[in-house]
């Protein structure tokens, strides 16, 4: 059943975030090449806007956003997320992103307010 | 009932978990999906058990040794009274796992 509904209460909008958190990717990292000496501050911005932009839609939701930046060296990553909470209201939406020398995924995770 | 859960009791909990499910392995490309899923689980089940008044959240980032470079952050908009969060490193000789556990008061 389709779960999208544009700026109402009730379950979690994941396409709407995952918009705002290809926007905050983009921005922050979008023209660079991986570097060792920057990856720190990237993650630090990335969280940070993301988290930002996901509070000022003023929903009653407490959000943790993660966001992992890896080198592309030919390693293999896997993640794995469980989540125990209220699975009609809480939700959660992770974005792969990748450039000529990293990737980048980042996911959100919104837990309702009671 | 205890309302309060540290950090040293999370942990606790989830490194058995990971030395339960991944413990004597190498890194395998075909197995790696299987146990990262069986590593949150196993977490997550642990933790519920614990019967706290709590939501969680477990993510599980396993990656190979070949000497690249990963950086992970995280940023939480929560009650800091009441909410928590702790991350556990883990590695053998051909892999690492990351285990974070975040933990909402209900």
């Amino acid at each position: 059943m389709e779960e999208y509904h544009n700026g109402s209460e009730g379950s979690f909008n994941s396409e709407e975030a995952d918009g705002i958190v290809k926007e905050c990717i983009e921005s922050v990292v979008g023209a660079d090449d991986y570097s060792q000496s920057q990856v720190n501050k990237w993650t630090a911005s990335i969280v940070e806007r993301c988290l930002t932009q996901l509070v000022k839609q003023g929903k009653p939701y407490k959000y943790i956003v993660t966001c992992a930046v890896m080198q592309k060296t030919g390693a293999g990553l896997h993640t794995a997320n469980s989540c125990y909470w209220d699975t009609a209201m809480d939700g959660s939406c992770t974005v792969r992103w990748e450039n000529r020398t990293m990737y980048c995924v980042v996911s959100v995770f919104a837990v309702a307010i009671a | 009932m205890d309302e309060y859960q540290t950090e040293d009791e999370t942990a606790f909990v989830v490194e058995e978990s990971v030395e339960a499910a991944i413990g004597g392995n190498a890194y395998q490309h075909s197995r790696v999906n299987q146990w990262t899923t069986s590593v949150v689980e196993q977490c997550l089940s642990q933790l519920s058990k614990l019967g706290k008044p709590f939501k969680y959240i477990v993510t599980c980032i396993i990656m190979q040794k070949n000497g690249a470079g990963l950086q992970t952050a995280s940023a939480c908009f929560w009650d800091n009274t009441t909410d928590g969060s702790c991350a556990v490193r883990w590695e053998n000789k051909s892999m690492y796992c990351i285990v974070n556990v975040f933990g909402l008061s209900i």
